[in-house]
């Protein structure tokens, strides 16, 4: 009940003219605006640096988060791509008519429930597949190259590939199915990795955050112990001042964190400029949307940007209601 | 209304400024409170204000040990007294008007539920040409009307003064006593620390009187 009371009571209309700019403020309808003046002077809690190192601190957690989240939607895509194909593979050693055997087990496969499409890759396109590794190179020819027959799956109804690795290891000598979940193990791994940096990243941005604030909190209560001195002769409770001062870092949060994620959006959406502007070529972006895809973000990506500054307003103003009752408690 | 049982109060392990203090003071009463300067006046007003804490004894408020009370229950004590302080503590970035309409805006009233008053009071107490200035400005006189109208303006049960009438005119002086005496008469309890005998000899009320950190009380009918 207290916690629905203490929402109910929360001093919402005047919030608004804490968090805007003065002049915006003065904009309001007549029920947002007070003829009084802020009991605490904004400008005794909440100085220009403060603003700029919480700014600064978004634009860092809304970078690590949106790079998180096209990371995350990339591999996705990867696993999502690999997990639709396997791969055939067929040794050249043993055979000597390995043409006949390649058509023999494509047709097999064919045959085979939930088997899409089929494509055996000739000698010429499997040997091109390691020419990133050995280069162009003649000798590639007299190399004994796997076969490849490249099989896409029905991913609605995939067929059952420990029945099809079994029925390729009775009907054929030396054909094996790599059906990539190795692979995909390897990107979710790397997913979680950097997930897992990512968080580390916010954590210790959090933890940067709150250390800020607890030590601004301290600052403004020791400027204003006049203010908060005749708060607590005329009756204001403790609740009555932390609120007084945590609209101020509120406001602070909102305006900081909003500048920050507008930084780090238009980071983002000036990325494919600056990595052109910095030499990078048509191959450079290529590889990058390898990488992390099309390296902008999408609609989830930019409402992640607004959580961010949801967090960070939040967190501001907690930190400062914690800090301020802890100073009070102090005091007593 | 108010009790002290054996209060004593030294400030670390100084000598005791006040001892043995006992005393109650009945709801509707009139005190003044006074003695020779340093006496322990200012002190005493202190304790009964709750910002400060016995050394011993046990002092009640409106019935309730003030020794056991939380913060909000002292909060909520503070909300039924009225304080004016010798230094004034009026905050000086907020108007006269402002400062005055301050115990109401703590306890979460409307604005437009106490404008009116907040206004007529400032006119009464001398300060109409002053409502929008800043405390910088104004005479010791002027923040000393400012500070009493805070004091009254949410009709305390208590009213607690510290040389209320030090820095005005006895025209003002004798004005500000009427006031008190108004609010009195409606009601509140009000206790007059000072040590100005000419004040004093304008009521016929009971005085406490602190001397060498002992209380008498001289005058109770």
């Amino acid at each position: 009940m207290s916690f629905l009371s203490g929402i109910r009571d929360y001093p919402w209309t005047s919030l608004l003219t804490g968090i805007l700019p003065a002049r915006l403020a003065g904009l309001l309808p007549a029920r947002f605006q007070t003829k009084q003046a802020q009991i605490v002077p904004s400008a005794s809690v909440a100085g220009h640096a403060l603003t700029v190192v919480i700014a600064i601190m978004t634009f860092l957690a809304c970078l690590t988060a949106g790079a998180v989240y096209m990371v995350n939607q990339s591999a996705q895509a990867w696993v999502n791509d690999i997990a639709s194909e396997i791969t055939v593979e067929l040794d050249p050693a043993n055979e000597a008519d390995i043409e006949k055997k390649i058509t023999l087990v494509s047709l097999f496969l064919a045959k085979q429930k939930g088997i899409t499409k089929v494509r055996p890759l000739s000698a010429e396109d499997s040997a091109k597949l390691l020419e990133p590794w050995l280069g162009q190179t003649p000798a590639l020819s007299a190399l004994p190259i796997p076969r490849l027959i490249a099989v896409e799956i029905d991913r609605s109804s995939p067929p059952d590939i420990g029945v099809i690795k079994s029925a390729l290891a009775q009907n054929f000598e030396g054909v094996t199915l790599d059906d990539h979940r190795r692979w995909q193990a390897e990107i979710k791994t790397l997913t979680r990795s950097a997930a897992l940096g990512g968080l580390a990243v916010l954590g210790l941005v959090a933890a940067a955050t709150i250390a800020i604030i607890v030590s601004a909190t301290r600052s403004a209560m020791a400027s204003n112990r006049g203010i908060i001195e005749v708060l607590h002769f005329v009756g204001a409770s403790e609740r009555f001042i932390s609120r007084e001062f945590e609209r101020h870092f509120l406001g602070l949060g909102v305006r900081a964190g909003l500048a920050g994620a507008v930084a780090a959006i238009v980071a983002f959406l000036s990325l494919p400029f600056l990595m052109h502007l910095l030499g990078g070529g048509i191959v450079t972006a290529a590889e990058t949307r390898r990488l992390i895809g099309p390296g902008e973000l999408d609609f989830a990506g930019y409402l992640l940007c607004v959580l961010v500054v949801i967090v960070v307003a939040g967190l501001c103003m907690l930190t400062s209601r914690l800090g301020v009752n802890r100073v009070l408690k102090s005091q007593e | 209304m108010i009790r002290f049982d054996n209060v004593g109060l030294r400030y670390g392990s100084g000598p005791e400024i006040l001892r043995d203090v006992t005393f109650h003071v009945l709801p509707g009463s009139f005190h003044f409170l006074t003695g020779p300067s340093g006496a322990g006046k200012t002190t005493l007003l202190r304790l009964l204000f709750m910002s400060l804490r016995p050394s011993r004894g046990l002092i009640f408020l409106f019935g309730e040990n003030v020794g056991a009370l939380t913060p909000s229950g002292r909060a909520g004590l503070r909300r039924r007294i009225g304080m004016v302080f010798q230094d004034f503590r009026l905050l000086d970035h907020l108007t006269t008007w402002e400062n005055v309409a301050l115990p109401l805006r703590v306890m979460g009233k409307k604005e437009s539920d106490y404008s009116e008053d907040v206004t007529d009071l400032i006119r009464w107490v001398g300060l109409g040409d002053r409502i929008h200035a800043y405390p910088e400005i104004l005479s010791g006189g002027e923040k000393q009307r400012a500070a009493i109208a805070r004091a009254v303006i949410a009709r305390p049960e208590l009213l607690l003064a510290d040389e209320p009438t030090g820095n005005v005119d006895q025209a003002i002086g004798n004005r500000l006593l009427r006031l008190f005496v108004e609010l009195n008469r409606l009601g509140t309890s009000v206790i007059i620390a000072t040590h100005d005998y000419a004040l004093m000899d304008q009521l016929d009320a009971p005085r406490l009187i602190l001397y060498d950190g002992h209380l008498q009380l001289r005058g109770a009918r």
